[in-house]
């Protein structure tokens, strides 16, 4: 089971990429929880995540999230400004699972 | 230009970071946050309340006692906001450090009170209502910014009472919190006191002729306004979140402005401002999101030809209507892109005037004070936030068609390089 955060400022642009992304992964075959939260639900729930990626208006946030990522122990990535305009579920999926296997 | 684009960005970006980052101005957001569903809650009653034509219809006492009997739900929460903002700072600055919020939020809250009058023309043993709300905002913000800080400090000096050996640890525990509010509290007291003895007589008087009423008076001029936009548009431009970093310094202001109209909307008397939350979330957020970009999707099913932008129109659509424009500002893209930089940062300012002079003269209702939800689609939102008034409606479907106009040559051009780009490569 792959656990997918997704967090931007109030988590509504994240989650219409959330749905995407469940798309690509269901058609794959992955078992996957994916899942958008606001910023500020981030850190809380970054507990119950394997990987947490930011929306890039956000990308400000990114070392505030670091910090407690890297408590949690996982990684944490800024999502691709383009991927994120055309809702490319299945290119931040990609990215969400090449970080996993790090 | 690519330089300076780079340049600006690298410019920007520590900004955000320092102001997104600043503990009191997260504090401040999230305390925001904690009261916001309050606020929606007791906006829907006021709505309710005063549907347009009710009072024809039920005839005026009916009108009233079924007024009084709504009444309640938004005098529990939109009015008194201030209450449920000063729990929600003290509680996220306390927990922001790690101690135990929920003695933040009361002691927050505790502070604040001691701080106030607590009698009413004679009347002892009350708490006016008047000062939860708008009129006690910046005292609120500051005292639970204080009581926060201080209960931290007195928490980290550690001063516990020393029970005898023998009495089980949670009893000594319980003790744990008495301590540090103990002395914040009497910090406050104290200042009340000090108070008493000068030409403000309160704390909440100085406070709010020292501080606020300058504030507010600036925060709802227009240019402060057209300002606070302009650098909500640029940070956008940069593809950086406008409003979680503007916002949360504006906020008390635009809220307070707002709550004074709710309190003149109820009772009947003429609407103090033009500048409110609303007229940022309605007049120029709630037209698809910021940069009003329901005009940019509405211009790409007119006018669109290349492929790549009508794709962006069906994607971005649904999501605009709900005033979430992520795919716009990215995909067509909106950020770093020249040709966007013109319409995205005169349209908003243009929208700004016409909207505060339809309200000034009367031609449009000022918002009535009521929170609507930033996700409400247009035309909805703007007869909503104006106190059921329909022409709030007609203002945003102006400020649309004028948004359009300004975009429509750029986004033409756009759309004719991608078009020809797309041809090219067939």
């Amino acid at each position: 089971m792959k656990r997918i955060l997704l967090a931007c400022s109030s988590g509504m642009s994240t989650s219409l990429l959330v749905s995407k992304m469940k798309e690509v992964a269901e058609v794959r075959g992955i078992e996957a929880e994916i899942w958008a939260v606001a910023q500020d639900k981030a850190p809380t729930e970054m507990e119950h995540a394997d990987v947490l990626l930011i929306g890039p208006q956000m990308r400000f946030m990114k070392k505030k999230f670091t910090a407690v990522a890297e408590k949690v122990g996982i990684p944490i990535e800024v999502i691709d400004p383009v991927a994120y305009g055309r809702i490319d579920g299945e290119a931040v999926l990609n990215k969400a699972l090449q970080l996993m296997d790090k | 230009m690519n330089k300076f684009m780079e340049f600006l960005e690298n410019m920007l970006l520590p900004i955000a970071d320092k102001l997104n980052n600043n503990r009191y101005l997260t504090a401040l957001r999230d305390g925001f946050m904690v009261a916001l569903p309050l606020i929606i809650f007791g906006s829907i009653f006021v709505v309710i309340a005063n549907f347009p034509f009710l009072d024809k219809l039920l005839g005026e006492d009916a009108y009233t006692a079924y007024q009084n009997a709504l009444g309640p739900a938004s005098a529990a929460t939109l009015s008194i906001m201030g209450l449920f903002v000063i729990i929600g700072i003290g509680y996220k600055l306390t927990q922001s450090y790690g101690g135990e919020a929920i003695y933040g939020g009361v002691v927050a809250v505790a502070a604040f009170l001691i701080l106030n009058p607590q009698e009413l023309d004679g009347v002892t043993g009350v708490i006016p209502t008047a000062i939860l709300g708008a009129q006690g905002m910046f005292l609120g913000i500051f005292t639970a910014f204080i009581a926060a800080e201080l209960y931290r400090y007195f928490v980290n000096k550690n001063w516990t009472i020393k029970m005898p050996p023998g009495v089980p640890e949670a009893v000594s525990r319980s003790f744990s919190a008495l301590i540090p509010i103990t002395l914040t509290l009497s910090v406050f007291l104290v200042i009340r006191i000090l108070f008493s003895f000068t030409t403000f007589d309160t704390v909440q008087n100085f406070i709010y002729t020292i501080i606020q009423e300058p504030l507010t008076a600036l925060g709802s001029s227009l240019p402060a306004t057209i300002l606070a936009v302009l650098l909500c548009q640029i940070f956008w431009f940069f593809g950086l979140h406008g409003q979680i970093i503007i916002n949360s310094v504006f906020d008390p202001i635009w809220y307070t402005l707002n709550d004074e109209n709710l309190k003149a909307f109820q009772a009947g008397t003429e609407l103090p401002n033009v500048i409110t939350k609303q007229f940022i979330d309605t007049f120029l957020v709630g037209m698809g999101g910021t940069g009003m970009t329901l005009a940019v999707i509405l211009l790409i099913f007119l006018i669109g030809k290349s492929r790549q932008v009508k794709e962006l129109g069906k994607l971005g659509g649904p999501a605009g209507i709900f005033n979430v424009n992520e795919p716009i500002i990215f995909g067509l893209p909106i950020i770093m892109n020249p040709l966007a930089i013109f319409p995205w940062l005169l349209a908003p300012v243009v929208v700004t005037a016409v909207t505060y002079f339809a309200m000034a003269t009367g031609i449009v209702p000022k918002p009535a004070g009521i929170i609507v939800p930033w996700t409400t689609p247009i035309g909805i939102s703007g007869f909503l936030a104006t106190g059921n008034s329909w022409r709030g409606a007609v203002l945003q479907i102006v400020n649309l068609l004028i948004v359009m106009a300004i975009w429509w040559p750029f986004l033409k051009i756009m759309d004719k390089n991608y078009y020809e780009n797309e041809k090219a490569k067939k």
